[in-house]
């Protein structure tokens, strides 16, 4: 149900109480009217039009402009017809008009449908009928009586327009909280479902596909692979931003995670400034990648993610065939600058350091320490 | 004549609330000449049969539909302390891991780990000696870390050895591997690695103890 919903009701009951009022004062009134039958003629226009535009305000698609402006001409009508209808004098000396109070229901309904400055404008409009039926000179106007319900009719209207506007902002804001309440637990229940069965079933092809061995064990390591990008997807790992602008190098690393290559990380995340994250994965990426090219099918590669506090360490550990340890800047020295470059020139700039290490038949180990800050050297 | 006996084959309870997981681990257990004594879906369940199946090695799946992975762990080790547990986890789960771990799991295996390396864990545990993946030496390095930036009076703290032998353990080097680099016996590095642990699941017994007298839960109150 909509919030402006409430505020219709009030108007339109708002209408048939003004009703009874300006039927009562027509009724003890008579002495002031000079055409007493009309008047009722005119009363029953209003009881008519209070009926049919109750009923074609009571549903939001029939709230259109040509429906406020008739509702505005027919209450500005019967407010000039107290012109005819009343004694001149009677009506002079402030007798109020046939309408009543009830002239104050187009402003009204015009602020709810456009707010406060649309309200504004009906109520001037009808404020002006109001105070045209005095005939009294602008100058003496101002000091008279004549400007009570005219201003207090335009405060009104302004009023109920910024109530009108607020609620409407409200609905939007409630109903973009509940669009996404409704897709976060749509999120957690397709996660529940995919974890008690994708997940399950990919894991054990995994787990089957290794034992089995040959093109089994390529199917699996591929369901493997699936198994924890859909994990990541579902459980919403998808990498945000922390307000201060960090990322979680635990998870940015744990995407590199595959048969021959291990991640092992804390349990809390390793929060980094957005660039020192995203250098530092990308250096022991360049360190993974080396290890693929250089050990073969079957080498395995660990990468240990250690929080120190002030600085952050990560190691790049293989069982591959290892290096003389002069090779490396043998490397460097004849411009094949690949490994030195990419791995120890990113941490470098990061005002970390970078050791590689190698033995010949063991492996090799690549050491990264970046500190916490991430000012450049 | 004396005839010779087999050892008691080691008795295990699988709890793993997929059926596919559960057979397929039972399968793979029973096969290999374990006896299974048990194979539950549910939490309560397994805390409930644990002192009437006597299991050596619980193999703990931690999403489990009615009790928490850590609460599983307390209870089946309240119902029947001299289980091990194992904990069965799919990736991702550190947080849970290692809660189950500081509450007295032996250690984890990748439910991506293969059936040697699953019978291979379970035969430790039974032993009575942790499981210490090199994923696990991280959770633990990590949680020692994560200590250390707050410390109060007793936070258990790792000596500079042991920051050293985690560290390796993490990058995947075997015990033999690492006495090897340090020039110390196999069993010295084993237990360096094992008192890491148990200084992990005192400190969480210690604070737990503390919440109890500190939030008026202990038993010999009125």
């Amino acid at each position: 149900m909509s919030l402006q919903a409430p505020l219709w009701r009030s108007i339109a009951a708002f209408r048939f109480a003004s009703l009874g009022y300006a039927a009562i004062l027509l009724l003890i009134r008579r002495d002031n009217y000079g055409h007493w039958g009309y008047a009722w003629a005119v009363l029953g226009g209003m009881i008519a039009w209070t009926f049919a535009s109750t009923i074609l305000y009571s549903v939001p698609a029939r709230r259109t402009r040509p429906v406020l402006a008739v509702d505005l001409f027919i209450t500005m009508t019967a407010v000039l017809s107290t012109a005819v209808l009343q004694y001149p004098q009677s009506t002079s000396a402030g007798v109020m008009p046939i309408t009543a109070t009830w002239l104050a229901g187009p402003a009204l309904a015009w602020a709810v449908v456009g707010g406060a400055r649309v309200g504004a404008v009906a109520a001037i409009l009808i404020g002006s009928c109001v105070v045209l039926l005095r005939h009294q000179r602008l100058t003496a106007l101002y000091q008279s009586t004549a400007l009570d319900g005219p201003v207090i009719l335009l405060m009104a209207a302004v009023l109920v327009g910024y109530i009108s506007t607020l609620t409407a902002r409200a609905e939007r804001a409630l109903q973009h909280a509940t669009e996404l309440e409704a897709a976060s637990r749509e999120r957690e229940r397709l996660a529940r479902s995919i974890h008690d069965s994708v997940l399950q079933v990919l894991a054990m092809v995994q787990r089957r596909g290794a034992e089995a061995g040959g093109a089994a064990a390529e199917i699996g390591r591929l369901a493997g692979e699936q198994e924890a990008a859909l994990r990541a997807l579902v459980t919403g790992d998808g990498q945000v931003l922390s307000p201060i602008g960090e990322l979680d190098l635990s998870v940015i690393l744990a995407r590199e995670a595959a048969a021959d290559v291990s991640v092992v990380t804390p349990a809390e995340p390793v929060l980094l400034a957005k660039r020192t994250a995203e250098e530092t994965a990308a250096a022991v990426r360049a360190a993974i990648d080396n290890v693929r090219r250089h050990c073969g099918d079957a080498g395995k590669a660990w990468v240990l993610v250690d929080d120190e506090g002030a600085e952050v360490s990560v190691t790049v550990r293989d069982d591959g065939p290892g290096m003389p340890s002069d090779r490396l800047a043998e490397a460097a020295a004849e411009g094949r600058l690949g490994v030195a470059q990419a791995i120890c020139g990113r941490i470098r700039d990061l005002g970390g350091l970078a050791d590689i290490s190698s033995t010949p038949g063991v492996g090799t180990e690549v050491k990264l320490r970046v500190p916490r800050s991430g000012q450049s050297a | 004549m004396v005839t010779p006996v087999d050892p008691p084959a080691i008795r295990v309870m699988v709890v793993d609330d997929h059926p596919m997981w559960r057979d397929a681990v039972s399968r793979d257990l029973g096969d290999a000449g374990f006896e299974v004594v048990a194979a539950l879906g549910e939490g309560t369940q397994a805390m409930h049969v644990a002192s009437a199946v006597r299991p050596d090695v619980v193999v703990l799946d931690l999403q489990l539909p009615d009790v928490s992975g850590v609460d599983v762990t307390r209870g089946l080790l309240v119902a029947y302390p001299s289980a091990h547990v194992l904990v069965l986890s799919a990736s991702g789960e550190h947080r849970d891991v290692l809660n189950a771990v500081k509450a007295g799991a032996a250690g984890y295996i990748l439910k991506s780990a293969s059936r040697a390396e699953l019978l291979a864990a379970v035969r430790r545990a039974a032993a009575g000696e942790p499981v210490f993946s090199p994923g696990l030496a991280g959770l633990v390095l990590g949680e020692f870390r994560r200590l250390a930036a707050s410390p109060t009076p007793d936070t258990p703290q790792l000596t500079d050895r042991e920051t050293e032998i985690l560290q390796m353990v993490g990058t995947g080097l075997s015990y033999k591997q690492i006495a090897d680099r340090l020039v110390l016996s196999h069993r010295t590095v084993q237990n360096h690695v094992q008192n890491t642990l148990a200084k992990l699941q005192l400190h969480n017994r210690v604070d737990l103890v503390r919440y109890a007298i500190e939030h008026g839960l202990s038993s010999d109150r009125p």
